[in-house]
Formats: C-alpha cells, sequence, structure tokens
C-alpha cells in the first residue's frame, strides 16, 4: 500500500469565488497566486502533515468547486468529514447566505462533522472599512448558535490561515484521542473503521 | 450512474479486423508504403487494435441526415419576406450593415462552387485581433461584429447559454432574433441550416433541447462550422450529462442554464480556439509525443500494471500530445472525448492545485451516464498529467493509489527521467523529411486515429499566420470530405503556398509547400513522405496499444 495515510478529512465548502483555493494555497504551499480566476473543477484533494504537540496529524482536505453543477455530487466531498471550513466573502453578503445553506445541508447529513465558519479576504475590509458587507458580531452570534468557531482570515497576507488549520487539526486530536481510549475499553469499534482513510483497492 | 455500456459502437473492432487480419500485418508493412495502400498497413497503423474508436469526418452531422430525410421540399415554400425582414435585422446586429440578399438553404449543403479567394482570406485574419473576454463585451462596437466567428448558444425557449464575444445578456435581442429565425423556418417542417450572405455564414445546429449558432467570416465549409458546433454542443453535454440536460428543460423550458453551465464560459472559449489552431481537432485525431519505443513501452506498461477494478482509461498527457493510453479491455475512446478531456486540462491550471477528482461525461462514449475523473500533474515543473478514468464515484483513493504505484514504477525503471528528457524536444522540424519546398504537412494514420505534423516554420508562427494555414487546411479538408461530392486529393494553388491534400482509405494527408513548388513535385513528395514516416513511425505513433 503506497497511497498517503490521511487521519482527518477535511471538507472547504462555500459559494464560488469565496477563496477556498486561495485559503488551501496559503495553508498547504504559502503562495497567493494572482492571475485571472481559476475555479476549481470538481474538488481537488490534498493531504497535509500537521504538528500537533509530538504528533503528526495528516489532514486530508477537500477543496470543491462550490458551483451549482456540482451540487447533487457534493455529498460525495463532505461524507465522512471530520471538519468543515465553511467559507464566506466578507465583502460579499449573499456568500453568507451560501455559507448558512451548507451548515443547515451538514447538520442534517453529517452530524459529526465539526463546523469552522470562515470570513475571507480580511485585507480588503482592512484596507476600507466600507467593503466589509458582513457583520462580525452576527456572525459570531450565529456561530455560537450553531456551535462554530470562527475565524476571519486572508489568503493575500496570511493573516490567521495557519491558525485556522492549526485549531482544526488540533481539535481532531482532542477527539481522536479520547476516542482510542475508549477503543482500548473495547466500545467504539465500527468508529475506527470510518476515522481513518485508506485506499480501498487490492490486487 | 455508472457508464458501463459502449453500446452499439464495438462492432467497429471487428470491421478493422477484417480490414487488416492481425497476423499479416507486419508483412504487409512495406518500406516504401505506395499511397494506394490500405487501412491497416498505412505508416503509424496500430499492430494490434486500436485504441480509439473508428471515426469519420462529419459523422455526426451525416447521421443526423440520414435520420431525417422527410423534409426534401425547397425553401420557397416558406415566406420569404418574412425570413428576408427577420435576416436583415439579424445581419444588422451581427455585421452592422444591412444585408440585401440573404439566402437560405435547408438540410443541403453549400451549392455553390465557391471559388477560393485568397485576398478574402487574408482579410479576415486581419479582423482578428486577440481580445480578452472583458474588451469586447460592447456589442455595438466595430470589434465585437469585426470578430471572424461568433457563435451562440440558447436554448429552444431563445434563453441566452452562451457567447463566444460579448455577454449573454447583452445579446438578448440577437439571440431572439436567432430564435425567431429558426422557429420560423421549423413552422414550415423545414430545418433552418444555413445563411450565406456576403462574405459571411450563418450556421445552425439544432441539438434538443438547445440550438447553436455560428456566424463566420471564414472559408469553411458549411459542414466545417456545424462540426465545430457540435464539439461545444458535446462539451456542454460533458458537464451534465444529456439525461439531465432534457430533465432540466422538461421541468423548466426556460430555465437559465448558465446557473449550472457558471464558471464553464472559458472552456468553451478554449475549444474554439483550439479549433481555429490544432489539426487534431479537424481531423478527429491526437498527436503524440515524440518518443523512444522502449521508453514508451515502459510507460504503458507501468499504466498497464496500475489497474483497479473500476479504471477504464488511463491517459498520460503533455500539454495537447498524448504520451500513453491504456484502456479496458473492449472499451474505446471516442477521438472526441479525449479532446474533450485535452480542453477540460489545458483550460484549467485547477488540476496543478492537488488532486483533482470530477464526475465527468464523455457523450460518444454514453452521454447520459458520468464518469469520474481523477487528474493530477506528475510534478510541479512539466506538463505531464495523468488522468484515470473511472465508473465509480467512490474510487478516489483507489486511484490516487494507481497514480503512486504508476510513479514508483517510472522511477524504478529510470523512465521518468528518460520521458523528462524527450519532452526538451516536443516537436521536430520538417527539414528531417528532406524536402525543401515543404514548409510543413499533417498526416493522419486513419486505423489509428493518430496523427503527426512537424513544428510550424517561422514563417507560420505568429497567430495570425498559424490561423491561416488552418484555415488553408480546414478548406481543404471541407472540400475534400464534402459528402456530396468527396474527392481524394485537391492540389490547390495560392499566392503564398501551394496546397495538396490526399485522402486514401488508410490515411489523410495535407501538405503544405513553398509557391515556387510544382505539382509533379507534390506528388513525388507524397511517397517520399509516406516513406519518411514509415521509418519514424516507431517514434511518432504508438504501434502497439494496450488494454489492462
Ligand atoms: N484580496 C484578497 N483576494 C482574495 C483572497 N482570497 C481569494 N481572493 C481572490 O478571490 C478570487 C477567488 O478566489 P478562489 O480561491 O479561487 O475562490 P474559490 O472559488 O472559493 O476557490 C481570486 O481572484 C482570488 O485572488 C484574499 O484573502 N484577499
Ligand atoms: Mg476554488
Amino acid at each position: 500500500m503506497s497511497g498517503q495515510r490521511v487521519d482527518a478529512k477535511v471538507v472547504m465548502l462555500g459559494k464560488e469565488y469565496v477563496g477556498k483555493t486561495s485559503l488551501v494555497e496559503r495553508y498547504v504551499h504559502n503562495r497567493f497566486l494572482v492571475g485571472p480566476y481559476q475555479n476549481t473543477i470538481g474538488a481537488a484533494f490534498v493531504a497535509k502533515p500537521i504538528h500537533v504537540g509530538e504528533k503528526i496529524v495528516t489532514l486530508g482536505i477537500w477543496d470543491t468547486a462550490g458551483s451549482e453543477r456540482y451540487e447533487a455530487m457534493s455529498r460525495i466531498y463532505y461524507r465522512g468529514a471530520k471538519a468543515a471550513i465553511v467559507c464566506y466573502d466578507l465583502t460579499d453578503s449573499s456568500s453568507f447566505q451560501r455559507a448558512k445553506f451548507w451548515v443547515k445541508e451538514l447538520q442534517n447529513c453529517e452530524e459529526h462533522c465539526k463546523i469552522y465558519l470562515c470570513g475571507t479576504k480580511s485585507d480588503l475590509v482592512e484596507d476600507d472599512r466600507s467593503m466589509r458587507k458582513v457583520d462580525f458580531h452576527d456572525v459570531q452570534d450565529y456561530a455560537d448558535e450553531i456551535k462554530a468557531q470562527l475565524f476571519e482570515t486572508s489568503s493575500k497576507s496570511g493573516h490567521n490561515v495557519d491558525e485556522l488549520f492549526q485549531k482544526v487539526a488540533e481539535d481532531y486530536d482532542q477527539l481522536y484521542s479520547f476516542q482510542q481510549m475508549t477503543e482500548e475499553k473495547g466500545v467504539d469499534l465500527c468508529q475506527k473503521k470510518n476515522s481513518t482513510f485508506y485506499a480501498c483497492c487490492h490486487h | 450512474m455508472a457508464a458501463d455500456v459502449h453500446n452499439s459502437k464495438v462492432n467497429w473492432d471487428i470491421q478493422n479486423e477484417s480490414l487488416a487480419p492481425i497476423d499479416k500485418l507486419r508483412i504487409e508493412r512495406s518500406d516504401s508504403p505506395t499511397p494506394g495502400i490500405v487501412e491497416g498497413t498505412e505508416p503509424g497503423a496500430a499492430q494490434e487494435k486500436a485504441m480509439f474508436v473508428h471515426t469519420q469526418s462529419f459523422e455526426d452531422l451525416t447521421a443526423e441526415t440520414r435520420d431525417t430525410v422527410d423534409g426534401d421540399q425547397e425553401v420557397e415554400s416558406c415566406d420569404l419576406t418574412k425570413l428576408s425582414n427577420d435576416l436583415s435585422q439579424l445581419s444588422t446586429h451581427l455585421l452592422g450593415q444591412e444585408e440585401e440578399q440573404g439566402e437560405a438553404e435547408e438540410k443541403g449543403e453549400d451549392q455553390k462552387v465557391e471559388m477560393f479567394d485568397e485576398s478574402l482570406a487574408s482579410v479576415t485574419s486581419q479582423d482578428s485581433s486577440p481580445c480578452g473576454r472583458e474588451d469586447i463585451c460592447d456589442i455595438t462596437s466595430d470589434a465585437w461584429r469585426n470578430q471572424r466567428k461568433h457563435v451562440f448558444v440558447l436554448s429552444e425557449a431563445g434563453k441566452p447559454i452562451y457567447s463566444r464575444y460579448g455577454t449573454e445578456e447583452a445579446l438578448s435581442s440577437t439571440m431572439g432574433v436567432m430564435m425567431a429565425l429558426v422557429s420560423f423556418v421549423e413552422a414550415d417542417k423545414n430545418m433552418i441550416k444555413s445563411i450565406h450572405g456576403d462574405g459571411y455564414k450563418v450556421v445552425f445546429l439544432r441539438k434538443s433541447p438547445l440550438v447553436l449558432v455560428s456566424v463566420a467570416r471564414t472559408r469553411q465549409s458549411e459542414q466545417e462550422l456545424s462540426r465545430e458546433l457540435c464539439y461545444i454542443y458535446y462539451q456542454i453535454v460533458s458537464l451534465l450529462t444529456i439525461t439531465q440536460l432534457n430533465q432540466i428543460f422538461e421541468r423548466k423550458q426556460n430555465y437559465d442554464l448558465r446557473r449550472l453551465l457558471a464558471g464553464s464560459e472559458h472552456l468553451n472559449d478554449n475549444l474554439l480556439k483550439q479549433l481555429d489552431r490544432d489539426p487534431g481537432f479537424l481531423l478527429s485525431a491526437v498527436t503524440c509525443v515524440p518518443l523512444a519505443v522502449s521508453t514508451r513501452d515502459i510507460i504503458t506498461s507501468s499504466l498497464q500494471a496500475a489497474k483497479a477494478k473500476n479504471l477504464v482509461f488511463s491517459i498520460l498527457l503533455a500539454g495537447n500530445q498524448l504520451v500513453s493510453l491504456v484502456r479496458k479491455k473492449d472499451q474505446y475512446l471516442h477521438p472526441m472525448d479525449l479532446h474533450l478531456l485535452l480542453n477540460l486540462v489545458g483550460s484549467s491550471s485547477s488540476f496543478r492545485e492537488g488532486e483533482g477528482w470530477t464526475p465527468i461525461c464523455l457523450p460518444k462514449f454514453n452521454p447520459s451516464g458520468f464518469f469520474h475523473a481523477h487528474i493530477s500533474y506528475l510534478d510541479s515543473s512539466s506538463d505531464l498529467c495523468l488522468i484515470l478514468i473511472s465508473t465509480s464515484r467512490e474510487d478516489f483513493f483507489c486511484l490516487s493509489d494507481c497514480k503512486h504505484r504508476f510513479l514508483e514504477r517510472l522511477w524504478r525503471r529510470n523512465a521518468f527521467q528518460n520521458l523528462l528528457e524527450a519532452l526538451q524536444t516536443p516537436t521536430y522540424p520538417v527539414d528531417l523529411v528532406g524536402i525543401p519546398e515543404l514548409r510543413h504537412f499533417v498526416y493522419k494514420s486513419k486505423s489509428s486515429g493518430l496523427y503527426t505534423s512537424p513544428e510550424l516554420p517561422p514563417t507560420y508562427l505568429v497567430d495570425e499566420e498559424q490561423e491561416r494555414l488552418m484555415g488553408l487546411y480546414q478548406y481543404l479538408h471541407g472540400r475534400i470530405h464534402n459528402s456530396r461530392n468527396p474527392l481524394r486529393y485537391i492540389y490547390h494553388c495560392g499566392q503564398r503556398e501551394n496546397l495538396l491534400a490526399w485522402v486514401t482509405s488508410g490515411f489523410e494527408m495535407y501538405l503544405c509547400f513553398s509557391p515556387l513548388g510544382t505539382k509533379v513535385l507534390a506528388m513525388n513528395t507524397v511517397t517520399k513522405l509516406l516513406k519518411w514516416i514509415r521509418k519514424e513511425e516507431d517514434r511518432l505513433f504508438i504501434l502497439s496499444p494496450q488494454t489492462y
């Protein structure tokens, strides 16, 4: 078996153009690509190992397209996800409405998935406060209500990006080590099967 | 849904065998092939079964005419004054001038024998100023009107879906007029196929629930333009499947399809650009990276070994060129489907980001089902892109594992390094053939569906000149395959170059000579070129395509 081992599946959700791909690019490759917009086709996967204390947790990050065309397919991307980073663009209020749609979708279909709300392009609203179209406190209230964590990030400057993913990994690790303990007591066996992603075929 | 049936296409396979029995093939491969050679023995022919479905020029269009033989009446039967009113409105919109005598033809081909007019070709190519999407949104501007080829897609309810230049909104009225034209002529049970005006053609392609329109000032035949529209149609189907497309419009006739196609405009843009430039799209063929047989064999066997249960095709590309293709036994890829894959990969840098995983319909294989494609680059600095196509949407990690096993094998056998080295020279100069007057050629082996072509000489390197040369090839292709009057060869003398087009049952070639070349020389070149290609065929073609 040569495929890489992934501990936690993380899915990026949100309307097209909010900056999901840029967020992953910044986190994984520490770069911000300028140039004409390249919409994601289907979804893109990257595996990223990350230090949590002494341990290494490998996040398997699914960057989805967010377009309506793939909506029927989106379940295959978030099924079994341990964490979802639901993105909205701080300068586009419609993108926050869309974020709420994804939250509902996750609450209905993926109840074990932890939700992280992420307001993107914070550099734009820092430069010019009138650009902000989504109020921080409104979102904070909403986040409390759905028991989600809230981050505002900029992929351009890198602001808060590492912190977001670090938090995702730490939360997962806490839950996972807890699960291991329960496994040792022989309780939660079927949970173990789902918690790792492995290549599926044998030859 | 799993696209697991290849329906009627399989029987071609048997046909091919009867044409060229496998065991005899090697013996019949003469070193000095003559132009009369049969399919399966021409230079570049595959030794065993080919990897592609066998195709014919204009197969989509000719198949259709056969289906609809009913309305053979002439267009006179409809109210010509109403028609010409609509027409002048349309041409004013598109070309900014009143059109006096438009001429509509139904179902038939262009019957006028068109004289090839060199001056016109050069005038039109000047018009093609390379503008970005944004610059030309103003549809009243001259720049917009002067574009050489407009392409529109609309729904049967007349809703705009795609426009090559300018925004669809701005064009709503133009699209409305087009739809009125289409439905007007259809009311009389005629199908409007094309309108020939002064220096331009308007070609309609009805593919329910879509209507596609091309307005061109090029020398392309109506068939040629319809075929391009067909590509755009299939591009849209490949994103949605025909089932979904039909369902959507059955549920809601005036649905705005742009919602579902959002972000895919550049796929159509890029496809149209390829159609203007890439001879492969013209010939329903693909070209291979020139590669030593030993290297290609290792790559192919590594692809073979990295198999999985639901894997149907493994395709390794270097840019627009094929490195290797391995398929499931009894499953053949259609060149058009491969072109759509090339277009998908070529239009987006999104697959460089990580491992891509996307549903995709290959309309020629099965227009109603999705495959699932794993698309990734082998390394960040090269153009080597691996496409693994599976029937299962659950297969991502399985295919990801296939990719790793493939790469491991390549590394272990040093083939990766050899491949990268070969990619330093992905083309060859025409001088290698040793015919001074020969400037360029395109040669397609019909049975393998592969073509080869040298790099463009310096005179044709600028965009306009490249498109002009392609325009000449397109013009000859259209004439030689004219379904009413197919020809075997055409020798064409122009001011700036002479061309020869030659089609046999085994191959198809287009040669471009300096204007000093003569017809006799051109004819002699054919033999010499065939001999050269035979000598090089191991490197230029994939002679032994493999299955898993
Ligand atoms: N100023 C600024 N622009 C951003 C930021 N993140 C993304 N963008 C831009 O927003 C557009 C969409 O980004 P992308 O990541 O492709 O969005 P996606 O469709 O959600 O994947 C691109 O033009 C990016 O350059 C950011 O943090 N700051
Ligand atoms: Mg994206």
